[in-house]
């Protein structure tokens, strides 16, 4: 028996189309396939996606990507999280980590524990038995994997990279194992006549590209999915009603410091991603509530420092493609939809989607029930997203402009409500297995939305009040240990800038062992000597 | 037929005031004996420090102080113990922590395998063995499950910031009803028998079945006993002055106070929550104040902040009980403030008044007991302070060859005589430091028994080393997966909670 499927192409040369071309290039391999990606370089990608979450080293390590090389080739920097300014009300902030919030006890989670402790009369906040979120607040940053410490909590991490460099970086990878590249713009699409499978791409100069599956990677137009197909589109804006981002670059300030920045601002949020070597900035917003100019001007008003290029203006609808695959095409990226890059999960939700398509890879053909089961399992994976994204604006505090009074007060989604319910009344919104967030995530961004849970699991009741203050207090010294052992996120940037591994942690100020000296003469410090 | 006491007044200040009125209000106010205190005032300044042992704990508990409460209120730390820098020349500074060294084996103390292995080679302290001394070291606390208890006896004692401590006691005695009498002291009237009467500015007077003197160094009371007589220890505890001063905090909370030795006496350092409290204590012969002030910082490598004080200070005894009057404290019995033991005197004294209660207002014959009791826990506190710089290994200032070379009274040079001989520490009645606490510090300052018990001998030489590892493995162990103190405090005395979670 012969593989019907043989010949893959890949639709653009974007972030989607060289994730998926270095992906399938490295795991079908090019011996039995090709795999064949056509961009044009008149067009040009979007790139936003510089943020991403941790299970992009997954895909890196399929990728046998070494981490350090990629870290230089794409100026990246490390990422522990997100922080909120604004979000739950002016003046207020709070991050949502990588990571774990304590650790899991008894069979429940850790911050049943920590609502107990609370009730009690304890203010310790929850996000100091995180140690992403201390390493985050004293801007340092470790791969813990370099340092063979037990017990103390690890660190997960994501990047904050150049979105082109990263594609050129997988373009490299790929086309060394064996893709190949064609430049030209599609000016047509031809179909099987009876079946209405795509059959090949006429490009601008003529040439004619044949293949038996395609993977659509075109962008927001969807060359295939939407442009052949129809697929059609479910439209989120209601929920998510930000329909514009103007992004600009801008010189550095500071040192990169390891998390992205989400700022709520009158009509959406700005984001700032700290790379090697310039600061990414960008106002997601509704055109709705803020003009373009206004908001561009506002955006450029508040950046740290000064723009390097022109403000670029992207517009677009929330939402998915009702289909992500049609007969034998496949959309992923932004062609199968956009859900605002307020969690960094555009680059993941392509990395879901290569991994789902490799493990359903259709080898002799296209069976409708796997298609099917395909686009089932991607609908979830941006509906449960979708949800994650709407709790933010949603659950807030905030009633100055009318952008907030909309978001707060618009009707949300059943199983949103349903989520928020669970929480509010028993600390957990029990995510369903294979939900991307999870219990972690929801609590850090809910209870930094300013929601508390008003109980908690039983269980956390039944130890001792001595126990649960032991049993917390290991925590925290599990983290402000891990974290004391930490070098600043710069110094670690700059070694490994320098090849070399990790560096140790820095002088810390003032104890029995490194107290600064005082010279005798500055007893200035003494505002007199008094006799008892 | 004898007349009860129904009712004690106490004259006092600070700590040793309303801990007594405490003390004594649990043990007897649901009896009716009336507890009352005149309060003088208060010596205490933003400087001070109450450094406490771990018979603290107990107190409190006695007391009915919460320990979280008292934490959070008064700026206090758990510490595990001591640590003694320079007090030997260029030996590396030792730990005395609450805890036990090692464990015993085959009915033979440790401490005989620990001088066997030495003699053979070993490089490892006697500290490096305790539990406790790690967990200090790493600034942890002590808190471990039943295995480890087993082997270790590790707790800890406070360091509290004074002032807000006793505003906490004063609080807590008047919440639970002890009047606090408005007025002034002015003195007694006091005939052979004993106080007739409190005098007050403005000519009232106060009377009471018994008083108690908790007065500190003053002893206002004591020392308007006819038979009063004070027996001063000038001449062998060498220092004469104290300033107390402040510092920033610790960036990481240590586990122990810190003991510095100088050339013209110590230093004490005192971690807290919210500061570092410092106290310079000195031989006033040696070192002038303005000396020792200019000296601190250097000294202490801490930068001094606000104001130093500076205080006298007169080390010695008295009877505390003669006729109705009890001293208890400072007024009964004056030390250095070296080894934590200041407000431990305050305790030995309420709970040795407590048990020896006079049943008749007429006749105290509880008195002679009494007194001999505590004379024998201040004479034992006094000779482990005297053990200190008697076998300090300075040679570099004269103070120090001076006090190395002062005779020592006759219990401390055989209790010396025989640790020195064979490892043997003897230990007395009314004791307050126990075997361990003796063994740390003999051993810390250098004193190595000549000759260890041959029973310790009988172990192959392979298999000692391997006890040593799994012991030194096991306390590793068992100390990186105790609490940091930092966290704890944390916890436990949390400081208010912050508008922003990032």
């Amino acid at each position: 028996m012969t593989n019907s499927v043989k010949n893959i192409v890949v639709v653009g040369g974007g972030t989607a189309g060289w994730m998926s071309a270095a992906a399938l290039s490295k795991v079908m391999g090019t011996s039995q396939y090709t795999i064949t990606l056509v961009e044009s370089e008149q067009i040009g990608t979007v790139g936003v996606g510089e943020a991403t979450i941790p299970m992009i080293t997954l895909f890196n390590n399929v990728l046998e990507i070494n981490e350090d090389d990629f870290v230089r080739a794409t100026n990246a920097t490390f990422k522990l999280g997100i922080e909120f300014p604004d979000w739950k009300k002016l003046g207020h902030s709070y991050f949502h980590p990588f990571g774990l919030l304590g650790v899991d006890m008894d069979g429940i989670a850790f911050t049943h524990f920590w609502l107990r402790w609370m009730k009690q009369g304890g203010n310790l906040d929850y996000s100091k038995f995180n140690a992403e979120t201390e390493a985050a607040r004293q801007r340092k940053f470790m791969r813990t994997a370099e340092q063979k410490v037990m017990l103390l909590p690890r660190i997960n991490y994501a990047y904050q990279f150049d979105a082109s460099l990263y594609a050129q970086f997988l373009r490299k990878m790929a086309e060394q194992r064996g893709v190949r590249r064609e430049e030209g713009r599609i000016v047509k699409v031809n179909q099987a006549p009876e079946s209405g499978m795509v059959q090949s791409l006429e490009l601008d100069d003529g040439r004619t590209i044949r293949g038996d599956f395609f993977l659509d990677c075109s962008g927001f137009r969807g060359l295939l999915i939407e442009g052949v197909y129809k697929a059609g589109y479910h439209d989120w804006s209601h929920w998510l009603p930000v329909n514009r981002a103007v992004a600009v670059p801008c010189d550095m300030v500071e040192p990169p410091i390891p998390y992205t920045r989400a700022t709520a601002r009158e009509a959406g949020w700005q984001w700032r991603i700290p790379l090697q070597h310039r600061t990414g900035n960008g106002y997601v917003f509704s055109d709705q509530f803020v003009s373009e100019d206004e908001a561009t001007m506002k955006l450029m008003s508040r950046l740290d420092g000064k723009p390097q290029a022109e403000p670029r203006l992207l517009k677009f609808v929330t939402g998915v493609r009702k289909k992500s695959w049609v007969k034998n095409c496949v959309s992923l990226g932004l062609s199968n939809g956009f859900l605002e890059p307020l969690e960094s999960t555009s680059i993941h939700l392509v990395q879901v989607a290569i991994a789902k398509i490799l493990a359903m890879f259709p080898r002799d053909g296209f069976d409708e029930r796997l298609i099917e089961r395909y686009n089932a399992e991607m609908h979830f994976e941006y509906d449960n997203v979708k949800d994650f994204l709407i709790a933010h604006y949603h659950v807030t505090e905030r009633d100055d402009t009318p952008f907030w009074n909309y978001v707060r007060n618009m009707s949300i989604p059943d199983s949103l409500t349903e989520k928020l319910e669970l929480f509010r009344t028993r600390g957990e919104v029990m995510a369903k297995a294979g939900e991307l967030f999870r219990e972690t995530s929801w609590f850090a961004v809910l209870a930094g939305q300013g929601l508390m849970p008003e109980s908690y699991h039983p269980v956390a009741d039944v130890i001792s009040e001595d126990d649960l203050r032991l049993r917390l207090s290991k925590v925290r010294t599990g983290i402000t240990e891990r974290v004391n052992g930490m070098p600043l996120h710069k110094d670690y940037l700059e070694t490994m800038a320098q090849g070399a591994s990790a560096s140790g942690p820095r002088g810390q100020g003032a104890t029995f062992e490194s107290a600064t000296p005082a010279p005798a003469q500055t007893t200035g410090g003494f505002q007199g000597l008094v006799n008892r | 037929m004898a007349r009860p006491v129904q009712s004690v007044l106490i004259v006092g200040r600070d700590a040793a005031a309303w801990l007594t009125a405490l003390g004594l209000f649990r043990a007897f106010g649901p009896a009716g004996v009336t507890i009352r205190v005149l309060e003088l005032p208060s010596i205490l300044t933003k400087a001070d420090v109450y450094a406490t042992l771990p018979s603290q704990q107990a107190l409190h508990r006695l007391l009915g102080i919460d320990e979280a409460d008292i934490l959070r209120v008064a700026k206090g730390v758990p510490v595990l113990g001591q640590r003694f820098a320079n007090w030997s020349g260029a030996a590396p500074p030792f730990l005395h922590a609450y805890d036990t060294q090692g464990a015993p084996f085959s009915g033979v103390e440790f401490l005989h395998y620990w001088l066997r292995a030495r003699e053979e080679g070993m490089n490892v302290a006697l500290e490096d063995f305790s539990v406790g001394a790690a967990a200090a070291k790493q600034g942890r606390l002590a808190i471990f499950g039943p295995e480890t208890a087993t082997f270790s006896r590790a707790t800890y004692g406070y360091h509290f910031d004074a002032q807000p401590y006793v505003r906490a006691v004063r609080s807590l005695a008047q919440r639970l009803g002890i009047e606090r009498i408005e007025g002034q002291f002015a003195g007694a009237e006091t005939t052979r028998d004993g106080i007739q009467k409190v005098l007050l500015v403005g000519g009232e007077s106060v009377s009471a079945d018994l008083y108690v003197d908790a007065t500190g160094a003053e002893a206002a009371l004591a020392c308007r006993m006819p038979t009063d007589r004070f027996e001063d220890w000038g001449k062998c505890l060498p220092c004469n002055r104290m300033i107390a001063a402040t510092a920033p905090r610790l960036s990481q909370l240590p586990g122990f106070s810190q003991v510095l030795a100088h050339a013209g006496g110590w230093i004490g350092i005192y971690p807290l929550q919210t500061r570092t409290a410092v106290q310079a204590l000195y031989d006033s012969g040696v070192v002038s104040d303005s000396e020792m002030i200019d000296a601190l910082p250097v000294l202490s490598r801490l930068s001094i902040e606000g104001d130093a004080v500076v205080s006298g200070l007169r080390t010695g005894i008295r009877e505390a009980w003669q006729g109705n009057c009890v001293a208890i404290g400072g007024a009964a019995s004056m030390l250095e403030p070296l080894d934590a033991t200041s407000l431990h005197s305050v305790h030995i004294g309420i709970s040795t008044l407590v048990s020896l209660f006079p049943v008749d207002a007429e006749k105290m014959p509880e008195a002679r007991i009494y007194n001999t009791s505590l004379r024998g826990h201040a004479e034992n506190l006094r000779d482990f302070q005297l053990a200190h710089y008697h076998l300090n290994r300075r040679f570099d200032s004269p103070f120090w060859n001076k006090v190395r070379d002062v005779p020592l009274p006759p219990g401390l040079a055989s209790r010396l005589a025989l640790f020195g001989a064979r490892g043997r520490v003897l230990i007395n009645d009314n004791e307050t430091f126990q075997e361990e606490n003796w063994l740390s510090i003999l051993i810390g300052h250098g004193l190595i028994p000549r000759s260890w018990d041959q029973l310790a001998g009988k172990m192959p030489q392979a298999e000692q080393i391997g006890f040593f590892q799994r012991m030194l493995g096991f306390i590793a162990k068992e100390v990186s997966g105790m609490p940091s103190i930092e966290a704890h405090m944390e916890l436990t005395a949390p400081a208010s909670a912050p508008q922003s979670s990032f």
